[in-house]
């Protein structure tokens, strides 16, 4: 440890730190100590280049640059004094000397680092007469990105990134001085998995996601903390709410699980969230073989009725749960308790799969599977086998993942079944086996933990309410397994308590529930032996 | 015509006349890698870095680094190998000093730079000698063939059992290569701009090893040194800066060429003694001591020695030697056009207030030459400068600053004029 002495005030920090990484570490870096930056960046290799966080540091004649200078023990930095102010305006008026100034025209406009420091350090005038350079407008840099060459103030995050994170290398800085542009290599666009996360650390209007762009003002959007449910990462964002819609996500910084990035496909997931597929209505099979949307407590009631016969006629074991790994682990709780209430054993978890990388993607395309396994959910294959048996009349579903090139790929063998209840957020080819639809909420419209592929609980909050009748699946079950008089049931559903009753289910969830995980995560108990 | 060799000479161009001297056997029956020899088979490496050290000589690429110190800032032991880096890269404005030691001395570089290798224990050398030079670079490879094929360099250095290789590169034409670390990116095949540091070369230079970049005419001096003594080499120069170097004066004189004179000859005695005067019988009006990037002095200032100690009370320093003298005809917003117009267009463009200081100045300048700008105009030109200076990763902008602020504080006149008659007032200057 190094003693640091910032502003006047002691502090104790890591060896072999920067003065920006150790205020960074600390938690104080633009949150109490402001030291202005555009080219560091915390998950990229230090550029050294734009030079606007330059600090006095005690020792030595010039102003140091807060990124590139190494803590020394004992060392003392000041950040507000005359000398460090002056600096910063000596560099925010060259980088405005050559900025189109098109604040009101730039969708960056309202989260724009250029912006916020220039309203902070800059001058109220240009003292420039001369035309600021023309070049290129609206590059089309790949599928996911529109870049404008004129308004990039050359911190060169993004050809760092392309460089160290995704590894593609699509980007470079060509020509000199102030003839420098980013550009990409001849023949090549940006076009990676991870490609969108330019446009995250872009200081300014340069780069804009295509998906984003023009959707709507920053300053209309409420960016609440919550997980993307893509895959096994639970990567954590903000997600940009406004008019009760998500528009979109971006990565909130999580070091512990996905440091500062996104991928594109768990990016673009928001659109789940108001997708048109979404099963909006609770719905019922008619006499005459259709499905017809019902009330919602008609549908329970109706549900409860199919399950209460079979139980009755040909007892509890014929009955299967299915959970789903997009469930929540309250979620799965309580299945868990329905379906041992109703005297079934027979229960797995559906999971979809896909490609992974050694970066953020994982192969599980659901955020819940390892609470599903930790609360006991084994994979949904030997449910599969035992249904393709005939050993299976009634089905509780929560998802459709059952659907899956895993398990039985289409919906045509579960035609057979004497009654399907499907607990949903979308629609899907399962409707058509279906007897009673009862339409659940998404991730971001209830307050849920879900198990990361590390066995991180991270947990999401309700930051938009569903247009049309929806509940938590827990919910549901839990006024399923009321209408079915089912012991310990009365249909009632509060979520926090569910969450405080997870380490009694499992062990692994001791001392972990909705509360004290809070925004970061907490990792479970390492399972015994 | 070609500056075949130096008008004045001393040590290091003494033989620079006669054509065999480019030859290893007209080298070598010169005293030539005799020092050397003595170097690997009678001292220490240590010994051979304390000699130098004690000899004060300074780096003379422009910055005057003790040449010594920095040998001695290589790590020892290790097993990362050591590399050097022969600077060649001349391409300041007003600098010709270094092609001429390649043209005709390569021979004694490369014994410099075998003496450097043994006393840093290196194993390999890279001299980056800039693209333009197709000449030199041939001298340098001829030396290096020579040099081969008689066993001084490679696997077993004059006999002794040391390793040392020697592998030239040519540039493609970059001012900023020259900067040592820039040069070492280049080197790599990378764009060339300069490293920000920490991590300094001697811990993380070429290709990440321990490296020291020393330039052109340093590692020529070397075995004057290591012959001769560090207390020989002192009877040249002043206290502080020892050794003789080669002025090369350009500009309007009336014998512009290469002069070998002690470090602390007077500077009005190179123009008006050596560099035969002002041509066409008129008047001085300033003079850019040590290339482009140095401030200029106006023709009063010029009774000054040409050493650091005396150049810094005049607010310029030495640089290369590179002397640019300029007559009463000469306007100088015109000339701080070229001068800025040359920095814009060589800055690498990693630093804000180099990328965008450079092309600011040009721009201001370029109006007031037209006669389209103000008084604050020339104030802001100051205030610039003054941001641009001491605030980037390498030396470029402070180079690019120097020269405006020491033509706004001696010459701000012309500037004045041009905004007051709103066109240039000197018809007799140089076209741009």
């Amino acid at each position: 440890m190094a003693k640091l002495s910032v502003d006047g005030v002691d502090y104790e920090v890591a060896d072999g730190r920067t003065i920006l990484q150790a205020l960074d570490d600390l938690g104080l870096l633009m949150n109490g100590v402001d030291v202005p930056h555009y080219c560091w960046h915390p998950k990229l290799s230090v550029d050294g280049s734009c030079r606007l966080c330059q600090v006095e540091v005690e020792g030595f004649p010039k102003l140091q640059i807060g990124c590139n200078t190494p803590i020394k023990d004992g060392m003392v930095v000041r950040t507000k004094s005359e000398r460090v102010k002056k600096a910063r305006e000596g560099v925010m008026e060259l980088l405005l000397v050559n900025h189109p100034l098109d604040c009101p025209i730039c969708d960056q406009a309202g989260e724009c680092k250029l912006q916020d420091y220039a309203f902070e350090y800059g001058a109220t005038h240009a003292r420039t007469e001369e035309p600021r350079r023309a070049l290129k407008k609206r590059v089309d840099l790949g599928p996911t990105i529109t870049f404008d060459q004129e308004r990039c103030i050359l911190c060169r995050r993004c050809v760092r990134f392309c460089r160290e994170v995704s590894e593609t290398g699509e980007l470079g800085v060509f020509n000199r001085g102030d003839h420098s542009v980013v550009e990409t290599f001849p023949g090549t666009k940006v076009d990676n998995p991870y490609s969108m996360n330019i446009a995250d650390i872009c200081p300014v209007g340069a780069l804009t996601t295509k998906d984003f762009r023009f959707k709507i003002r920053v300053w209309f959007l409420e960016e609440p903390p919550g997980i993307c449910t893509g895959c096994a990462n639970g990567c954590n964002v903000f997600l940009g709410v406004a008019n009760n819609k998500v528009y979109r996500y971006v990565p909130r910084r999580n070091d512990a699980v996905n440091e500062t990035w996104i991928c594109d496909s768990g990016r673009m997931t928001y659109k789940q969230i108001g997708a048109a597929d979404r099963l909006e209505r609770a719905m019922l099979r008619s006499a005459q073989g259709t499905l017809e949307a019902t009330a919602y407590g008609q549908a329970i009631d109706e549900a409860a009725a199919r399950l209460r016969r079979l139980v009755q006629t040909k007892g509890p074991g014929v009955i299967a749960g299915v959970a789903s790994a997009f469930a929540s682990n309250e979620d799965l709780a309580i299945f868990r308790r329905f379906l041992a209430a109703l005297g079934t054993d027979l229960a797995g978890v559906a999971i979809p799969t896909g490609e992974a990388d050694d970066l953020l993607i994982k192969a599980e395309k659901a955020p819940n599977g390892e609470g599903a396994r930790l609360l006991g959910f084994a994979d949904a294959k030997g449910v599969a086998d035992r249904i393709r048996g005939g050993r299976v009349e009634g089905l509780v579903v929560l998802g459709h993942d059952l659907l899956g090139p895993g398990y039985f790929g289409s919906e045509q063998e579960l035609a057979k079944l004497d009654t399907v209840i499907v607990l949903d957020t979308h629609r899907s080819e399962l409707e058509r086996v279906s007897h009673v639809l009862l339409p659940v909420r998404h991730a971001a419209e209830k307050h849920a933990t879900y198990t990361n592929h590390a066995g991180r609980v991270q947990r999401s909050w309700p930051v938009i309410e569903p247009s049309f009748e929806a509940y938590a699946d827990g919910e549901v079950l839990s006024r399923l397994g009321a209408a079915l008089g089912l012991a310990g049931f009365d249909g009632k559903f509060e979520v926090g308590e569910v969450s405080r009753g997870l380490g009694k289910l499992a062990s692994a969830f001791r001392g972990i529930d909705l509360e004290s995980v809070g925004e970061q995560g907490l990792p479970v108990a390492m399972k015994a032996g | 015509m070609g500056l075949k060799v130096p008008f004045v000479t001393s040590y290091l161009t003494e033989h620079f006349g006669d054509d065999d001297f480019t030859k290893l056997e007209g080298y070598r029956k010169r005293g030539g890698w005799e020092a050397a020899r003595k170097a690997l088979t009678t001292m220490t490496p240590d010994e051979v870095t304390e000699t130098v050290k004690a000899s004060g000589l300074q780096g003379r690429g422009g910055a005057g680094f003790p040449a010594g110190l920095k040998w001695s800032f290589m790590p020892k032991g290790g097993d990362k190998p050591r590399y050097i880096a022969c600077n060649a890269d001349e391409s300041e404005p007003g600098s010709f000093k270094d092609r001429i030691l390649l043209e005709r001395g390569a021979h004694q570089m490369l014994e410099g730079i075998l003496i450097g290798a043994w006393a840093m224990q290196a194993e390999k050398t890279f001299i980056y000698c800039r693209g333009e030079y197709a000449g030199p670079g041939a001298s340098i490879r001829r030396a290096l063939e020579e040099c081969y094929a008689a066993g001084i360099l490679g696997a077993n250095c004059l006999g002794t059992g040391f390793c040392h290789d020697v592998v030239l590169m040519l540039g493609a034409g970059a001012y900023i290569c020259g900067e040592e670390t820039g040069l070492l990116e280049s080197l790599e095949g990378k764009k060339g701009q300069p490293r920000k540091k920490p991590p300094f070369p001697a811990q993380h230079g070429a290709f990440g090893m321990p490296t020291t970049v020393n330039n052109v005419e340093t590692f020529s001096h070397v075995r004057h040194i290591l012959n001769h003594g560090p207390e020989w080499f002192k009877g040249f120069g002043t206290d502080k800066s020892p050794g003789t170097t080669i002025f090369g004066v350009s500009g309007h004189v009336a014998r512009p060429g290469l002069f070998e004179l002690p470090l602390g000859t007077r500077l009005d005695e190179i123009i008006f003694e050596h560099a035969g005067g002002v041509a066409n019988g008129r008047k001085l009006k300033g003079v850019i001591p040590g290339g482009m990037s140095m401030p200029i002095l106006p023709a009063g200032q010029i009774d000054v020695q040409m050493a650091n100690e005396f150049l810094r009370e005049r607010k310029t320093m030495l640089g290369t030697g590179g002397i640019i003298v300029m007559d009463e005809t000469t306007c100088m917003v015109r000339a701080s056009c070229v001068i800025t117009y040359f920095f814009r267009d060589e800055s690498c463009g990693q630093c804000t207030q180099c990328r965008e200081g450079t092309g600011w100045l040009h721009k201001i300048i370029t109006r007031i030459e037209r006669g389209a700008g103000s008084m604050e105009d020339i104030d802001i030109l100051a205030d610039i400068a003054g941001k641009m200076e001491g605030a980037t990763i390498c030396a470029f902008a402070d180079a690019a600053a120097w020269p405006v602020q020491g033509m706004l504080r001696h010459f701000r006149e012309d500037f004045e004029l041009h905004v007051k008659h709103g066109k240039c007032p000197f018809p007799e200057s140089f076209e741009l």
